[in-house]
């Protein structure tokens, strides 16, 4: 076949085929962009310039509903705000950090390891739950009779500086010979949670790898005591500046058999 | 062998052997989620085989499968030695490293983020950097492909494109298209973000440009099943193609309305407006025109085969087909599951229904049964088609054959129809385990037990299919006919074909004016407006 031929079999399907594609999409823009809109935003009470903006995604909100207005006022169990240049601070540990930690020593040891079990090792935890934590002092989130009043007298730059001495501080040594054997049960807990009670695996959120909140604190070497504590603070409602009640509705379908060794594991196990 | 055969061979092998280790993984991951105990099973453990699966079935299976059997119809259709057969081993190489360098990422534990593109969650680098290769390896395919084409018409001025070699190149374009969306996702905004060199994303921007390539990579690895339906089924029935144009016109509209559609995954979210979402659910409702006009041609085919081998009737034709025959069954398969997935389909990409269905187990059901079951059915047909072509033996029977494809079919049934019924009680996808202490949940524990029964037959079926692959390299096997007739001739062969039938320009201009208007604000929006950003979750390392 000669090219002229060609050419000729082939105009019509150039051109039928572009028309019929542009008058879809034709149909498509005036029904979705125009029509629908307008009918919607009536019905809203919304003008037709206003429905289609928002249709279009100029302005905010649907053309089928009235922006809702409310006069309810939040309250988050939490004031912090994550930000990546907070969390790029946490990460860079400073001479001004190991300054404000002389604050923390009578109770925290002089590098971050408690003498008292009764109080949270802060070596080697993670700076972003640390910092979380001392805000929430700060903020009154978390109420502790000593805590609040030293996060009030600490500013914003100082409790980043803090968490990210501690946090680049080599944590406690684990002696091998005091790790307990642990009962498959709770090994269990840790790893696959229990389904069956609606539990999720501690490690779901607090191990490695873990896809949880980034304010996550790390479990292992921490005091037992201070983890049963706050375990039991948990369940009874004592403590509640965890979003979405997380932990408050972990500790609630807890034993007092499995807190007590669930803190054991962590506080003694090398593995985690 | 020739050069193009042994390279179908290793692609080949390669897919099923992916795909043969993910059928494991698939069925212990419905173990785990049945109320039935199931071994090792962590949540950890469990994205890491979610992962591990949907990278080898969807990505790896898929890309070598399309790759191999591109080569395959390229030099028997154009009956041409394929052009730069060393830029083709490279492309292959190029798959193998990317492969084995995502499956050691994963099985190293530092990918549980699921094959899709998500973040603010990040794998490790290696992960996507791995993926990134494949799909090099597979850009490397796109252009060979053209060429082929292009030495062909330039070879054979006038002469229509074979239909089998026009589809191939039609997904080859597409697949260029296609993949646009996802290359900038990951080299501009997960990569460097895995890296460490973002602190933020735009989660808003990188689902857009994933939803890109959402829908239109189903159809990539869809179109070797349509090449099969069209140039093969009708051959195997021992009839003819009733249409050679309806074929061109099926991949054309394939090309053109798998593209500006993605949207309709992201219906639910929040950072695209209800406009966008209305036109591309538009051009959505239109992909069921090519799938539509199939059903036609190839029934209308398989009447006329029917009808040639004594068939009387409205539908006495129907018995009177091959349906021993692997290509002619499978065939039959895969229309029946078409129904169900198609009709599925529809519910998913109705902007309303879609709320309904929405992140529940009727998505993850939807595209086992339409890739699957409809595709993967094919792939084996293909499969046991081409084989005695390259090894040049064939079993003496194909009763294994025919047992594997019911196998399937039937376990693919039996999974994935109480799966569907699960998504409408609200069971969501994408978790470990379920809670079946709760009242609720308790009722959904029969039907995940009947589909992991599903699940299991699937099993023996992927297992029979390997047998019965290396039952064609056997010394027991017998020698095959040396030049089978593969591809069926039309019932008016073309002689003369529009360039619009033969070629790309034109739906190329086509397909970018439909982006422009379905993706182009959508994307620019979000350099307009100062969009939030997520902060970037990294799931490797630490501790």
């Amino acid at each position: 076949m000669k090219p002229a031929e060609l050419r000729e079999i082939d105009r019509p399907w150039r051109i039928w085929a572009s028309i019929i594609i542009v008058s879809i999409l034709a149909f498509s823009v005036v029904f979705g962009f125009l029509i629908l809109p307008i009918v919607q935003g009536r019905a809203a009470g919304l003008d037709a310039f206003t429905a289609i903006c928002r249709a279009v995604g100029i302005l905010p909100g649907s053309p089928a509903v009235r922006q809702p207005t409310s006069e309810a006022k939040a309250q988050p169990t939490t004031q912090v705000a994550w930000s990546t240049d907070l969390i790029r601070s946490l990460g860079q540990s400073t001479p001004a950090g190991a300054e404000v930690a002389q604050a923390c020593v009578a109770c925290h040891g002089e590098r971050g390891i408690a003498a008292d079990p009764q109080n949270p090792n802060l070596a080697g935890q993670s700076g972003v739950a640390i910092y979380k934590q001392l805000h929430d002092y700060k903020s009154g989130s978390r109420v502790h009779e000593v805590m609040n009043g030293i996060a009030q007298g600490l500013d914003g730059r100082q409790i980043i500086d803090v968490a990210a001495h501690f946090a680049a501080s080599p944590r406690r040594d684990l002696d091998p010979t005091t790790a307990e054997v642990v009962d498959e049960d709770i090994v269990r807990l840790v790893e696959r949670g229990d389904p069956a009670r609606g539990l999720p695996a501690c490690n779901s959120c607090h191990g490695f790898n873990a896809g949880g909140p980034m304010e996550t604190p790390t479990l292992s070497h921490q005091n037992r005591e201070y983890l049963a504590r706050q375990l039991h603070a948990f369940r009874s409602d004592g403590r509640r500046n965890d979003i979405y009640t997380r932990m408050r509705s972990v500790a609630a379908k807890l034993t007092d058999r499995e807190i007590d060794k669930l803190a054991n594991f962590y506080a003694t196990t090398l593995s985690y | 062998m020739t050069h193009a055969r042994r390279l179908t061979l290793a692609h080949l092998w390669v897919a099923f052997a992916a795909f043969a280790i993910a059928a494991v993984l698939g069925v212990w991951q419905m173990w785990a989620r049945s109320p039935l105990p199931a071994p090792y099973l962590t949540a950890q453990a469990y994205f890491t085989s979610v992962t591990a699966h949907g990278v080898s079935m969807a990505y790896v299976l898929t890309t070598f499968m399309v790759m191999g059997f591109g080569y395959y119809v390229a030099e028997t259709t154009l009956g041409r030695p394929l052009p730069y057969p060393r830029l083709a081993w490279l492309g292959f190489a190029l798959g193998i490293l990317g492969t084995l360098m995502a499956a050691a990422t994963i099985f190293a534990g530092n990918a549980t983020v699921l094959f899709t593109f998500y973040p603010p969650l990040t794998a490790s680098p290696f992960f996507y950097i791995g993926l990134v290769l494949v799909v090099v390896g597979s850009w490397i395919w796109c252009g060979l492909m053209i060429v082929a084409m292009l030495d062909f018409k330039r070879v054979n001025p006038g002469t229509p494109v074979p239909l089998a070699m026009f589809a191939t190149v039609a997904n080859a374009v597409m697949w260029l298209w296609t993949t646009v969306g996802v290359a900038a996702e990951l080299l501009f905004q997960v990569i460097p973000a895995a890296f460490g060199w973002n602190e933020a994303i735009d989660v808003g921007l990188s689902r857009t440009l994933f939803s890109w390539t959402l829908h239109a990579i189903v159809y990539f690895w869809l179109i070797p099943a349509y090449i099969a339906f069209y140039t093969m089924a009708p051959q195997a029935a021992g009839g003819r193609l009733y249409s050679d144009t309806m074929g061109r016109l099926t991949f054309i509209l394939f090309l053109i309305y798998s593209l500006p559609v993605g949207m309709h995954h992201l219906f639910m979210d929040p950072q695209q407006s209800s406009a966008f979402k209305f036109l591309q659910m538009s051009f959505t409702a239109l992909v069921a025109a090519p799938t539509l006009l199939t059903v036609f041609t190839i029934s209308a085919s398989m009447e006329i085969a029917g009808r040639l081998r004594g068939g009387k009737g409205y539908f006495g034709w129907i018995a009177a087909l091959p349906w021993d025959r692997p290509m002619v069954l499978a065939t039959g398969m895969a229309f029946f599951m078409l129904w169900f997935g198609g009709g599925g389909g529809l519910i998913n990409m109705s902007f309303g229904m879609n709320a309904m269905v929405h992140n529940t187990s009727w998505v993850t059901a939807h595209f086992h049964l339409i890739f699957g079951g409809t595709v993967v059915i094919m792939y084996f047909a293909i499969a046991y088609a081409i084989w005695p072509t390259l090894t040049g033996r064939q079993p003496a029977s194909l009763r294994h054959q025919r047992l594997q494809l019911w196998l399937w079919f039937i376990g693919m049934m039996v999974m994935t129809l109480p799966w569907h019924y699960l998504g409408l009680q609200g069971q969501w996808r994408r978790v470990a385990t379920f809670n079946y202490a709760d009242p609720v949940i308790a009722g959904w524990g029969p039907w995940v037990i009947v589909s992991f029964a599903g699940g299991i037959i699937l099993l023996a079926s992927a297992l029979l299919f390997v047998w019965n692959l290396l039952e064609f390299h056997r010394d027991r096997a017998v020698v095959a006919p040396e030049h089978p007739p593969i591809y069926a001739l039309a019932v008016h062969p073309p002689n003369r074909v529009p360039a619009a039938l033969n070629g790309f320009a034109l739906w190329n201009v086509l397909v970018l004016v439909l982006m422009i208007a379905a993706y182009g604000y959508p994307i620019a929006q979000f350099f307009i407006i100062d969009a939030p950003e997520a902060i970037v979750h990294r799931v490797t390392g630490g501790g």
